[in-house]
């Protein structure tokens, strides 16, 4: 295998184990990046792909295996020794000032001196050569606070390479960047894959694995289910390699057939510290039709929600719900009116983590479970046995703790828990973020389900390929405004990206 | 249990060293405070003490169980006995002892709602208003007992003695007020238990954006949990100074550290009805136990209170490593 090439794998792990009690995250897992490679690892969420990357970069250590880089066996016990070998890794959350220019940020820690005090200079020349070098559009003067996050990832990825890291790791790096921002990161990812730097792309994105990496590694429950070029494969492949069985991909839902307007907002505003995070947003949503709001996190759409949930008031503007106004109402007497809500946070919000799965779904039922004023334990047991069947919600026992069920069984119990209340406006905040490819299609398919029962649906996605699989007509949000509306044909994901990116179609 | 077990033991490890370091018998002094808790003697003073610290513990478990924490107890117990006290000495006969209760109760629970509502209405934190509102509730009462209320044939500060009907009947070193506080810890567990307005408590509990993000209205309930909070320690204030010796007696409430204690347990036993009435049974044990020691061995007062404070640490270690096992790394 590996032995035929002339040339050492630029890094090599090999039979690598972890064990996490009650879990084996790693379970023999072999994986061969040569220099020059663009290597994606995929996987669901808790496939081992994360768990594999922190040994690589020394966050944790292996219970058995190696780690080979050019050929040399190699041990980390901290990031800093991995650092010092060469390797750097991009996490998801950014770690940078944001007072601070792009140099401050590049070279902090590791700055340069003359006469053991700063040498400004040197450090902006150096950085400003490194951007050259590669090709990337910001300047080192740049105060990073005032740069979009595309540019900032990019001033992420400048932290590495000045360190001189030729391994590099990018965990999930297009999660919170628009279409365009993440072609221009692959544009960057090519050009330092062909000045010979080794690039791990970790990513359960299929389209985005295709369209950059080289070759590609697949993991499913700690074990590698596929290991292919990426020009011998396919999305199905993938997908099946990830999920263990054929999936259905990017179905598109029939259109609903919508009725009169439910839900309407007229000039809704909320007013931020600066610009406005709401700003005039006038939409309605009718019985049997599922509105998507696209946009890139951060353009108001989490408002919009809050705003109609009655979680944040408005500062001028209104809410109809059956042409009646709610925007003065609590958030107990909107949902009695007619609203249920799947929130974007499932742990902070949208649940309790540390409480029993069957509390967490009489939540909102909990004056309907109970007679005579006293809550009956099997009412609260039948009620959450009564979900767990109709959504295929998997957990040990419905007293399991929240926390004990996968991402994807949260979001069916949460989603489960709301469209019980039969509401006639659901508003749903980013229903797979963090779910497995086959409770996506579960998900997907109770949505429109719901949507084909006559109630109105307001969906808010940062996927598009969900608001296009679900949405009759799509609304794009760009800085706390409405910027464009399409109908369900006209929402190719050209059309959609440009408008996210705040151009006009 | 494993880990209460040997922390226990890890604290008693500790502790004996401690009196062994002091020239004393680290068995001869644990004994002692078993006998002074337990024994024929000690059990009545264990009880006595008891009775107040449950009250209080429950009363400050009652918010604790939606995340809200009442540090107002010592204004609201004392509040609730000088007004049993005032109604006692106005009102004759059962009747007076019936109004007296109740009069403790809802001294108590209209203090503590004020303060809820400032934190409501007004935006202050409850633990500023609850604080703070106490010191003026016990400036008040001992205003009361040296003038107004004051006892004619004494130089101290304490109100004249209840008249005999206005008492609660006495069993030993405690009165009837036993029944009214386990009957209190009774109504918290099946409240919380069993009813949707417990149910919302706890959920509030979980999370507060979980619970607002439900609907469930968090200044009503906030006013609510602290009336009823503020109406047990009220009660309780009120059960004390209807026994003996029937007066109230400033200082008499503070000194016992009843508020303290009671809420030591509240928060080790995270509001939990049934494990606060044992940590408060516990705590009690432990104090009216070194209490016995104290007078048994040649061990000095300070000792008891670092024993106690030891074991009180060891204690909440243990039941935090207990909840941060339940919770992912």
């Amino acid at each position: 295998m590996t032995q035929q090439r002339p040339e050492p794998p630029a890094v090599e792990l090999r039979g690598i184990v972890k064990r996490f009690p009650g879990v084996l995250a790693n379970d023999h897992v072999d994986l061969s990046v040569a220099g020059g490679e663009i290597h994606a690892v995929m996987g669901e969420n808790g496939a081992g792909k994360s768990t594999l990357m922190s040994i690589l970069y020394g966050l944790s250590q292996p219970d058995a295996g190696e780690i080979a880089l050019g050929g040399a066996t190699v041990s980390f016990s901290s990031a800093a020794q991995a650092i010092g070998a060469g390797i750097g890794m991009v996490q998801q959350g950014f770690a940078l000032f944001d007072t601070l220019s792009v140099t401050d940020n590049v070279v902090f820690g590791a700055e340069p001196t003359r006469r053991g005090l700063l040498d400004r200079r040197a450090a902006r020349t150096a950085v400003a050569e490194l951007i050259e070098r590669h090709g990337l559009r910001l300047r080192p003067t740049d105060r990073v606070g005032d740069l979009p996050v595309g540019v900032r990832q990019q001033v992420e990825i400048l932290k590495l390479l000045y360190r001189r890291a030729r391994v590099l790791i990018l965990d999930e790096p297009t999660a919170v960047l628009t279409p365009a921002e993440t072609d221009r990161l692959f544009d960057v990812l090519r050009g330092l894959a062909a000045d010979g730097n080794t690039i791990l792309f970790v990513s359960h994105k299929l389209h985005e694995v295709l369209a950059v990496s080289d070759n590609v590694t697949v993991l499913r429950d700690g074990r590698v289910t596929m290991r292919s070029a990426t020009a011998d494969t396919d999305r199905a492949a993938l997908a099946a390699a990830m999920t263990g069985r054929a999936v259905e991909l990017d179905k598109i839902y029939p259109p609903g057939t919508p009725g009169d307007v439910v839900l309407a907002t007229h000039e809704l505003t909320i007013r931020g510290a600066g610009k406005p995070v709401l700003d005039g947003v006038s939409l309605d949503v009718r019985a049997g039709e599922v509105v998507g709001v696209a946009g890139v996190a951060g353009n108001g759409q989490t408002e919009l929600v809050a705003a109609i949930a009655g979680l944040l008031s408005a500062d001028s503007g209104a809410i109809l719900l059956h042409d009646k106004e709610i925007g003065a109402l609590s958030v107990r007497a909107r949902r009695a009116a007619g609203i249920a809500h799947v929130p974007e946070d499932r742990a902070e919000v949208g649940s309790a983590p540390g409480a029993p799965l069957a509390d967490n779904l009489a939540v909102g039922f909990q004056r309907r479970l109970a007679r005579r004023g006293f809550l009956r334990p099997q009412a609260i047991r039948a009620h959450a046995a009564a979900i767990v069947e109709r959504f295929g919600v998997r957990a040990a026992t419905t007293s399991a703790p929240m926390r004990t069920l996968s991402g994807g069984n949260q979001q069916k119990a949460i989603l489960g828990r709301e469209l019980t209340h039969d509401a006639p406006v659901l508003l749903v905040e980013q229903p797979t973020r963090g779910v497995d490819i086959g409770a996506v299609v579960n998900i997907h398919q109770q949505l429109a389900d719901y949507r084909d029962a006559g109630h109105a649906v307001l969906l808010v996605s940062a996927e598009l390929s969900e608001i296009r699989a679900l949405s009759d007509r799509v609304l794009v949000m760009y800085e706390g405004r409405v910027v464009a509306t399409f109908t369900k044909a006209a929402a190719t994901y050209e059309a959609l990206g440009l408008a996210m990116a705040g151009g006009t179609p | 249990m494993r880990t209460v077990g040997v922390t226990l033991l890890g604290a008693l490890v500790l502790g004996a060293l401690l009196l062994a370091a002091t020239g004393a018998n680290p068995l001869e002094a644990y004994g002692a405070i078993v006998t002074g808790a337990f024994g024929p003697d000690g059990i009545q003073d264990t009880l006595a003490y008891a009775v107040p610290v449950v009250g209080m513990a429950t009363a400050l478990a009652i918010p604790l169980r939606a995340g809200m924490v009442n540090l107002g107890g010592e204004g609201q117990l004392v509040l609730g006995a000088i007004s049993a006290v005032a109604v006692g000495l106005h009102v004759p006969g059962p009747f007076g002892l019936v109004v007296a209760l109740v009069a403790g109760t809802v001294a108590g629970a209209l203090y503590a709602a004020a303060a809820a509502l400032c934190e409501v209405r007004l935006g202050v934190p409850l633990l500023v208003t609850t604080l703070l509102l106490s010191y003026p509730a016990m400036s008040l009462a001992a205003y009361l007992v040296r003038f107004p209320m004051r006892d004619a044939g004494s130089s101290l500060p304490q109100s004249g003695q209840l008249p005999p009907d206005v008492r609660l009947p006495a069993m030993g070193s405690v009165t009837v007020g036993l029944f009214l506080i386990v009957a209190a810890v009774a109504v918290y567990a099946v409240v919380d238990a069993r009813t949707p307005a417990g149910f919302e408590a706890r959920a509030t509990g979980w999370g507060p954006r979980f619970a607002q993000y439900a609907g469930i209205d968090r200044p009503a309930l906030t006013v609510r949990l602290l009336a009823c909070s503020g109406g047990l320690a009220g009660l309780v204030g009120a059960v004390v100074v209807l026994g003996f010796p029937y007066r109230f007696i400033d200082g008499a409430l503070i000194t016992p550290q009843y508020t303290w204690i009671g809420l030591l347990a509240a928060l080790l036993a995270a509001a939990s009805p049934l494990g606060t009435l044992v940590a408060a049974v516990f705590f009690a044990a432990l104090t009216s136990g070194g209490f016995a020691m104290e007078r048994a061995t040649q061990v000095p007062r300070e000792l008891t209170a670092v024993l106690q404070a030891v074991l009180i640490i060891f204690l909440a270690a243990a039941t935090g490593m207990l909840r941060k096992k339940r919770s992912p790394a």
